[in-house]
């Protein structure tokens, strides 16, 4: 996916709730090629426009195993945290 | 700098462009592109004016440049390591390739890196001296501030005198402190055992402050301890303190007992004292007292200052010969009219900086021989692989690229060759570091990072020196010509002459070497071979001091050394013994003036003689002829008439050919002359070793000449050394406090004598036989090669009827050439190098016609017999074979 199509990508399947400014998802594409997580190649979009497009490699999906479980860790225990808040003292 | 993000559609020549090289910038602007215009699409589709498309997107987007400046950073980083990477991993493929090469032909291998381990090691052996000799600071926190101060005398210098070394002390304003120290302070140690003499130093306090290195234990003596009646106090080395009081904590404070008298050790010093290995020693206070101060003529003190902060070596230097020759003009005929000073670090230094970069240059020659061996090996070798080559270039490889390659091979050689001179180096620094010569901080030498790191820039530097030619030779190969010869070798005469130029560059260092070593060991045959002027075989030294605790007096002095005389004659196997107050090579004299009657002093009438002291039997005991008159008796004592015997050449020098027996000669000064009367003549001897002149000698009997300190002199029938248990229970007998210090054999104090020049000597010769051997295996290989390569060629001759006389001489002359060059370069070279030698060497010049003849034979010679045995094979290639395997 080239990063036009991931910005949208992200638009649409949060429903617009994360709308951050477009520019600043290229510089994240950036470190994350830089550390091997993704690669990129450049290729004819269907109008017949050069883009660059990006995959996950191997270790990118190593990578993003790790995180996700961080973060579901981490939200779980925002949602234990907010469920206990509302219950009763 | 101004960017379109616009235009979606990358101009034509940057498309090209990036055919050549990878462009992280356009990168960068084109995906930007791509994003601004894919957005300002979906805006016009949804109806908006091109104009305001295009604000909108570039608002959603963000500001547009700073976010492709983080970009451009970003993308340049990744192309850095990845470079990096990508390099790394070409240079891992070629060590590996290079190694898969070494494998396949070990012969080659071996003998590369013996070859490149002897020559590294040596230079990792002699660096690490040099590292811990000259180059390694001192280990005083002010090394860098002290200078050593003598007294000059012409050209000469001296020891200093109690009365300058006080004026010093007292008027110089460049100095922070002046040390004065002398070795008089050697006592016997009692109550611990068996008594032992320990070597020691009487010092001033200041000594503690210029030579600063904090103590072990306590803390060193005080100017309160060096007042005359002052509790007496030591400070021990830690050698000592470990030794003899088994490293006890608690021994600040308390009391040894040395020459009988109750002694407080205030401190221990550390080991760093004692820059010649790990001798025990004490310092003791030197307390000098008030009528010394006004002696200026007796030269008996080693002094060093510690200059101030902010002063320079030479403003002290001038500062203190002002005064100096102030004290010159007021007490004249003093033996001195200036000072001499060396920054501490010379004077420790001393003549072995010399020793030390003649073996350096010696071994760094051995190195470029050795380097000029590989890079031999490496012709030679890229000559049979000069197809692999050509195929390569053939596939695609590029000249830089074959080259990379052919410097990796080396290097890798070069590096394996230094971790192997690493043990080399080891083994050398083992051999140097025992060996029997004392230079200060010889022991000191080690395989220490810095020589690591030093074997290590040296393999890579001898790798890029014998790997580089050959490497820009072998990529330079004609490729279609190489190929069609189906990669068989092919003469080529510009390559031979390379081949050829090594190897006689190889002799010509190698005939360096070798005459340098042949001129050492000339030296060495002159020096052993010098008559001392007595037989030193069999004959005992040791000194012997009297506590003057409980001899007080000279006569007392001489009745104890009378009664150990008595005793040790008696000792069965004991041929002879003398006494006096310093024996010959085991010892130096006192250098004082003698003069005839009827001199002022300063005339053809006096002159510095070697004051020396005899027992009745010393003469005997050395086996020095007595020439005329007769030797000292017991009854040359004090009161008798004064009496002294001369040297050959003293009285030669005095009284011509006239007998001296019965004239007056006097050892005293002009004002107040010493009048003794000459009874004997004795011939002369080199008493300070035999590279010195026999010194004129002026002999007072020992009973006059008195000292409580004296060597015994015994000559036994029976091996001397057997006798010493003896000696020591005779001794025993007299004084059972009594101890024998320094005991040794005369034969054994000439060998110290000559053991630095001797070392050398067997290190040049050493390094000298190594470039001879690498010399000898580089003919040997060219020759070998031109016979392999001319095969065919003696084919020929031999099938056309040429005899195997002709075709043998045909190759021994190719070696012959290159002797003859290499040798004629090699002696044009020494010439020259062994003037830098003409300091090391004795009874010969640096010209020596022996060993310029000699020397250059022989290595031709060699030479010839290593193209000899390449010659006869040539004379056995059967024609018919060498024929059909064209």
């Amino acid at each position: 996916m080239h990063g036009f199509g991931l910005a949208r990508w992200i638009q649409l399947t949060t429903d617009d709730v994360l709308r951050v400014e477009e520019g600043s998802l290229y510089p994240a594409l950036y470190r994350m090629e830089n550390r091997g997580w993704i690669r990129a190649d450049w290729a004819l979009t269907e109008n017949g426009r050069r883009a660059k497009y990006y995959k996950l490699t191997a270790t990118g999906k190593r990578q993003l195993a790790v995180e996700s479980r961080a973060w579901d860790d981490v939200s779980g225990a925002i949602a234990k945290i907010m469920a206990a808040r509302r219950a009763p003292a | 700098m101004t960017r379109t993000h616009d235009d979606a559609r990358t101009p034509a020549w940057r498309r090209y462009l990036r055919l050549l090289r990878p462009n992280a910038g356009g990168d960068v602007d084109d995906e930007l592109a791509f994003h601004l215009q894919s957005t300002i699409d979906e805006y016009v589709a949804a109806g908006l004016s091109p104009e305001e498309a295009r604000d909108a997107a570039r608002r959603k987007f963000g500001d547009v440049d700073r976010i492709a400046n983080t970009l451009y950073t970003l993308s340049q980083q990744r192309e850095r390591t990845m470079n990096r990477s990508e390099w790394w991993h070409s240079v891992t493929q070629d060590v590996a390739f290079a190694l898969r090469q070494l494998r396949k032909s070990p012969g080659f291998t071996i003998v590369a890196l013996l070859t490149l381990a002897l020559g590294i090691g040596a230079n990792s052996a002699i660096f690490s001296v040099v590292n811990a000799v000259m180059l390694a600071p001192l280990p005083y926190a002010n090394s860098d501030r002290v200078l050593r101060l003598w007294d000059k005398n012409g050209a000469d210098w001296n020891a200093v005198t109690f009365g300058n070394y006080g004026t010093w002390t007292q008027e110089a304003r460049s100095f922070e402190a002046i040390a004065a120290w002398w070795p008089a302070g050697s006592k016997t140690l009692t109550g611990m055992g068996d008594p032992v003499r320990i070597a020691g130093d009487q010092a001033t306090a200041s000594y503690w402050k210029v030579f600063q290195i904090k103590p072990v234990l306590g803390s060193y003596f005080s100017d309160a301890d060096a007042r005359a009646g002052a509790a007496p106090v030591v400070v021990l080395s830690d050698a000592l303190w470990r030794n003899r009081f088994g490293g006890d904590p608690a021994i600040v404070g308390r009391n040894i007992v040395l020459n009988g008298t109750p002694t407080r050790v205030v401190g221990v010093a550390p080991q760093d004292y004692i820059l010649d290995g790990s001798a025990e020693k004490i310092w003791s206070p030197l307390i000098i007292a008030p009528e010394k101060l006004a002696d200026h003529a007796d030269h008996e003190l080693s002094v060093a200052g510690l200059v101030k902060r902010g002063v320079s070596f030479e403003q002290a230097t001038h500062e203190l010969s002002q005064i100096q020759r102030a004290l010159a003009v007021q007490y004249p005929h003093s033996g001195f009219d200036d000072i001499h000073t060396a920054p501490i670090a010379d004077a420790v230094l001393g003549s072995n900086g010399k020793t030390l970069y003649m073996l350096f240059g010696a071994v760094g020659l051995v190195l470029l021989i050795a380097c000029a061996n590989v890079a031999n090996l490496l012709i030679a070798r890229a000559t049979s692989r000069r197809g692999e080559i050509a195929v390569r270039g053939a596939l695609g490889a590029s000249r830089g690229r074959i080259i990379r390659q052919l410097l990796v091979e080396s290097l890798v050689i070069g590096v394996a060759g230094g971790v192997l001179g690493l043990l080399v180096g080891y083994a050398g620094i083992r051999f140097l570091v025992t060996s029997p010569v004392s230079v200060p901080r010889l022991q000191n030498a080690a395989l220490s990072p810095a020589v690591v790191w030093f074997t290590l820039a040296l393999s890579i530097g001898c790798a890029l020196l014998f790997g580089l030619v050959p490497a820009l030779r072998a990529a330079r190969a004609d490729l279609q010509q190489t190929l069609r010869d189906g990669g068989r070798e092919a003469a080529s005469g510009s390559r031979d002459t390379l081949r050829g130029l090594l190897v006689v560059a190889e002799l010509c260092l190698a005939q360096v070497l070798l005459i340098g070593a042949g001129l050492l060991i000339r030296s060495m045959m002159m020096l052993t071979s010098v008559p001392i002027g007595f037989d030193t075989h069999n004959l005992f030294a040791a000194s012997i001091a009297l506590p003057v605790a409980r001899y007080p007096d000279a006569a007392s002095w001489d009745a104890a050394f009378r009664q150990i005389e008595q005793n040790v004659a008696a000792i069965p196997g004991v041929k002879s013994v003398g006494r006096s107050q310093v024996v010959p090579i085991y010892g130096g004299g006192w250098n004082w003036t003698a003069m005839r009657e009827g001199s002022d002093g300063h005339d053809a009438g006096a002159t510095v003689a070697d004051m020396r002291s005899a027992s009745p039997d010393y003469f005997r005991t050395l086996g020095l002829p007595m020439l005329r008159g007769r030797s000292f008796t017991n009854a040359d004592v004090p009161d008798a008439p004064p009496v002294a015997i001369v040297s050959r050449s003293l009285a030669k020098r005095l009284y011509g050919d006239a007998d001296p027996i019965g004239r007056r000669i006097s050892n005293g000064s002009v004002e107040k002359p010493n009048w003794r009367e000459i009874v004997g003549v004795v011939d002369d001897m080199r008493a300070n070793g035999p590279r010195d002149e026999a010194p004129l000698t002026f002999y007072m009997p020992a009973s006059v000449f008195a000292n409580p300190s004296q060597t015994l002199l015994v000559r036994g029938n029976v091996p001397v050394l057997t006798l010493v248990p003896q000696i020591r229970r005779a001794l025993a007998g007299v004084d059972a406090q009594l101890a024998l210090s320094g005991p040794s054999t005369i034969d054994a104090s000439l060998g110290r004598l000559l053991a630095l020049p001797r070392f050398t000597m067997l290190l040049l010769g050493l390094l000298g036989a190594t470039g001879l051997v690498l010399a000898t295996i580089g003919v040997y290989g060219v020759i070998s090669y031109f016979v392999t390569q001319r095969t065919h060629e003696f084919g020929v001759r031999l099938a056309l009827g040429a005899s195997g006389g002709a075709v043998r001489w045909l190759v021994v002359r190719q070696g012959l050439q290159l002797a003859v060059i290499g040798t004629t370069l090699g002696v044009v070279l020494a010439l020259f190098a062994a003037r830098l030698l003409s300091s090391f060497l004795f009874g010969v010049t640096a010209r020596d016609p022996l060993t310029f003849v000699v020397v250059p034979a022989t290595l031709s010679v060699v030479a010839l017999a290593a193209s000899y045995i390449p010659a006869r094979r040539a004379t056995r290639i059967d024609p018919l074979e060498a024929l059909r395997s064209t």
